[in-house]
């Protein structure tokens, strides 16, 4: 085995045992927190892969997220939680009789997702990839629209409650770890070279004979398939989803983490994927009332957002880059940077 | 179902459509210069309905010299944008400003949303614009019978602008080829910020018949208009302006007629548009009356 | 001698324009093909339709003696055609190592699930890629350079990357669109050894537009000469040279 694969697996069960540690350590709100982390982390890094990587802007996080979502608590709940939630129309009976463990029902939300991705990719990357933001946004709108009528499925506005809250820090972070190495593989691959290719110039791509229809497609299937896994993971992280809770926003903050992180550096996203979440935990303040000395200052709520928008507008005219640029970690620049250090102590 | 009610609908349906139009030329013309799809663009007709309302109830103008006002304004807003967030990625790869274009759209909505709060705000119609005509039994409101005029003059306008004027002409040479036009010694700044003006006009014009047609106005009403206006832009063919014109009024008049005769699909409305821009692009990539804009690319 | 390209009056029509008006041309194996003419003559938008970026309003292209009109133009290359650009177009944010990798990738050996689980086939596969990539930064010179990212490179570095990343499509045929445009003199002669080279050692037949006269008189076998998107003259470079029409095209009607 080669000394860096060491090195990785040495750091991923580190994790674990942090994971074992927090399990039974941290309260509740950080292990939620924790939770989110992760499941954040598939999103961003999905969504990194065709923004950053194959370079085609897309807003789907959100739409492809309520899809696994809405699959993955479908599956899950028990046919008599259905009837009993379906009140105003009831659940068409294929689906109120179907019934899954958690792992199968997220694998198929995930691949019930790549197949809607395939869908809505199909008609963009035959002609240029232009398009691809628009649709999804479309999409995203779209979806709440679907899910709002379709009441036989989704139960309309009333949303899904009860879902069992199956996702513990196990299968968030199992997921994650997941996710990263699967897309980090791909990336460093001859498919992973095609969709960088087609991101710096798709015209040249083409004529060195790759099919940027199928490196798009298979970019955007790989996002979609994690994003509805994530999607499923967080159904069973807050057990009641509605049609609000996938709005603009969500796509947003995942947006935001990529431009800081750096477009197409997964490093950059895992950073930047910690810094977001703790730091708009952080942000809340702004909402809330504040009280200096005897003043107090209303709570102004949507502040938070007006500051993201301002944050993305600001990075991307000045700092373009992020944090990581396109630049990955590895463990041979780790080990020269602090030998690098060292040498600089001496 | 008799010809009343389809004549009816079909004035409401075009009447729907020209604003989807006016709209989508903002999208059409700002796509063929810079090839950016201005996501900001519904947000700012949203803007220039508020700068309409403030203009009428707080400033207390007469309702024509607010309109024009709050066209202006949205008309400098369109060039303040793209001054201070697009211009600097002129030369950036084209996923920078889409992201930008995205921060701004975000960043107007939450923006309005913070100062002016989520509520509906009512818009006062001006009298002129209320009532209603009756031609032969059919019953159709004064402002239906208004806004397909007021886009068609506006087209026609903007038509003689581009065929006849330094810039207008300039502008088509900008949609070709942005090098060999900076290098003809046209001022390629200049003719960008006077598209973001003529398309952030127009949508502040659409705006405005829009809350003249529903009359309560809030921070997000930009969005589903925008998302239409942007398919009829692709339907009619980007790039061209006529062409948007027209993809308006195909998304309107069917929307129109989907709701009315076919009542058991109307909360679907909104997600119509998304499908027929699905549509256009598998069948009809280039729209109706459009060229294929990267034809010359090598 | 084996026909490698054949055109058979293909026509391009833009609107009321025609751009390329019933071009026939024919090009043998292992020769070096020049195609000159005026700005605006045609030879751009030509070169598209051979490479199967535009589509010919008429007319019928044979790639040894298959139809190629309608292909896509990634098929065109799996079939041996390569191509570089007039500005040229390298990967910015690749390694020079990475831009010839692409090359390979229409023959990928390996699927996504030997990815995925990095199997013996991919590392094997990934191996034997960076050795022929390494074999063709060689042969022009740049072996040094392989981590460097492409957008750090010379002008003329970066022109030779985009050869070596066309040849590592396994052409038979490779079309340079004006190879030596933006190139000093030393450059341009170099550049004119370095084709010689690698016709020789790739065994390649090469179509290439240029404007830089002398270039095109000393390098090229065989001369088309457009002008208003019409073949005007065709022969070896002396005969192309006498050619009044070809005088006067470039130099306009000197009785008018």
């Amino acid at each position: 085995m080669k000394k860096n694969t060491i090195f990785t697996i040495s750091a991923i069960v580190v994790l674990f045992l942090f994971l074992l540690y927090a399990s039974h350590n941290f309260s509740a709100y950080n292990i939620r927190i924790l939770n989110n982390v992760a499941i954040f982390l598939i999103l961003a890094a999905s969504y990194n892969l065709i923004n950053g990587v194959t370079g085609q802007f897309s807003l789907e996080p959100n739409g492809f997220a309520a899809i696994g979502a809405y699959t993955a608590a479908i599956l899950t709940l028990t046919p008599a939680q259905k009837s009993a939630m379906f009140i105003i129309t009831p659940m068409v009976p294929w689906l109120q009789s179907v019934h899954m463990a958690f792992l199968p029902a997220l694998i198929v939300a995930g691949l019930v997702t790549a197949f809607v991705g395939f869908i809505l990719g199909f008609p963009v990357f035959r002609v240029r990839g232009d398009y691809l933001a628009i649709v999804t946004l479309g999409f995203g709108l779209t979806i709440r629209v679907v899910s709002n009528n379709t009441i036989s499925i989704t139960n309309g506005a009333l949303g899904l409650k009860g879902i069992g809250n199956y996702t513990t820090l196990w299968w968030s972070w199992g997921w994650a770890v997941l996710a990263m190495i699967v897309i980090m593989r791909l990336i460093n691959s001859e498919y992973g070279r095609a969709m960088k290719a087609v991101r710096d110039d798709e015209d040249a791509a083409i004529a060195m004979g790759i099919n940027t229809f199928r490196v798009k497609m298979t970019a955007f299937v790989t996002s979609a398939f994690f994003e509805g896994v994530a999607g499923g993971l967080l159904a069973h992280l807050i057990t009641t989803i509605s049609p609000t809770l996938f709005t603009f926003f969500f796509t947003f903050n995942l947006l935001i983490i990529i431009v800081i992180g750096g477009l197409g550096s997964m490093t950059g996203t895992a950073i930047a994927t910690v810094l977001v979440i703790w730091g708009s935990e952080l942000l809340r303040f702004v909402e809330q009332p504040m009280h200096i000395f005897s003043l107090t200052i209303p709570g102004i709520p949507g502040m938070r957002m007006v500051i993201f928008a301002i944050l993305l507008i600001i990075i991307m005219i000045f700092a373009r880059d992020g944090l990581m640029g396109q630049k990955e970690f590895s463990w041979d620049s780790f080990f020269k940077f602090f030998k690098k250090n060292k040498k600089l102590a001496k | 179902m008799n010809i009343t009610i389809i004549l009816q609908q079909l004035v409401n349906g075009l009447s729907l459509g020209s604003l989807y139009g006016l709209i989508a030329i903002g999208y059409t013309m700002v796509y063929g210069v810079i090839r950016l799809i201005n996501f900001a663009h519904g947000d700012i007709m949203m803007v220039g309905t508020y700068f309409a309302l403030f203009a009428a109830t707080t400033f207390l103008l007469p309702w024509w010299a607010a309109f024009i006002v709050a066209i202006a304004l949205a008309a400098l807003l369109g060039v303040f944008i793209d001054k201070v967030a697009y211009k600097p990625l002129r030369n950036a790869s084209r996923i920078s400003s889409l992201i930008t274009a995205i921060g701004v759209s975000f960043l107007l909505e939450n923006l309005f949303l913070v100062l002016f709060g989520g509520v509906p705000r009512a818009f006062k119609i001006p009298q002129v614009f209320s009532g209603v005509v009756h031609l032969n039994g059919v019953i159709i409101p004064i402002i239906a019978l208004i806004t397909p005029i007021v886009a068609i003059v506006c087209l026609l306008l903007l038509m003689q602008i581009l065929q006849h004027t330094k810039y207008g002409i300039a502008m088509r040479a900008l949609s070709l080829d942005m090098e060999t036009t900076r290098i003809m010694g046209a001022n390629v700044d200049a003719i960008i910020a006077f598209v973001f003006a003529i398309g952030s006009a127009l949508a502040a014009i659409g705006g405005i018949f829009w809350a003249l047609r529903y009359p309560s106005i809030n921070p997000l009403m930009g969005i589903m208009p925008g998302l239409k206006a942007f398919a009829a832009a692709v339907l009619g063919g980007i790039g061209s302006v006529p062409g948007a014109a027209l993809g308006g009024f195909i998304i309107g008049i069917t929307e129109i007629l989907v709701v009315a005769f076919l009542p058991s699909l109307a909360g679907y409305k909104d997600a119509f548009a998304f499908l027929l821009l699905i549509f256009v692009l598998l069948f009809k990539p280039t729209g109706i009356m459009g060229e294929d804009l990267e034809k010359g690319r090598f | 001698m084996k026909t490698v390209l054949n055109c058979n009056k293909i026509t391009m029509q833009f609107g009321g324009l025609k751009a390329v008006n019933e071009f026939s041309l024919e090009v043998t194996e292992h020769k070096i093909f020049g195609l000159i003419g005026p700005n605006g003559a045609g030879k751009t938008t030509l070169f598209n339709m051979i490479t199967g970026n535009l589509q010919p309003t008429e007319g019928v292209i044979y790639f040894y003696d298959k139809p190629i009109v309608g292909l896509k133009p990634y098929k065109i290359v799996s079939l041996g055609m390569a191509r570089t650009f007039q500005n040229i177009r390298l990967f910015a944010n690749l390694s020079v190592l990475e831009n010839v990798l692409t090359g390979f990738h229409h023959k990928l050996r390996y699927g996504i699930f030997d990815t995925l689980l990095r199997t013996p086939r991919f590392v094997k596969n990934e191996k034997i890629m960076v050795e022929m990539a390494f074999d063709l930064l060689e042969s022009v010179n740049l072996q040094d350079k392989a981590n460097a990212k492409a957008s750090e490179l010379s002008y003329g570095d970066r022109r030779k990357v985009e050869i070596a990343r066309a040849l590592a499509t396994g052409p038979k045929m490779l079309l340079l669109d004006e190879p030596a445009a933006g190139m000093n003199p030393q450059e341009t002669l170099s550049l004119m050894y370095f084709i010689e080279e690698i016709r020789e050692k790739f065994d390649l037949t090469i179509l290439l537009i240029e404007h830089d006269m002398k270039f095109v008189m000393n390098l090229c076998d065989h001369i088309a000469v457009l002008d208003h998107g019409v073949k005007i003259a065709e022969g070896k470079p002396e005969e192309v040279q006498k050619n009044p029409d070809v005088i006067r095209a470039y130099l306009g009607d000197i009785n008018a």
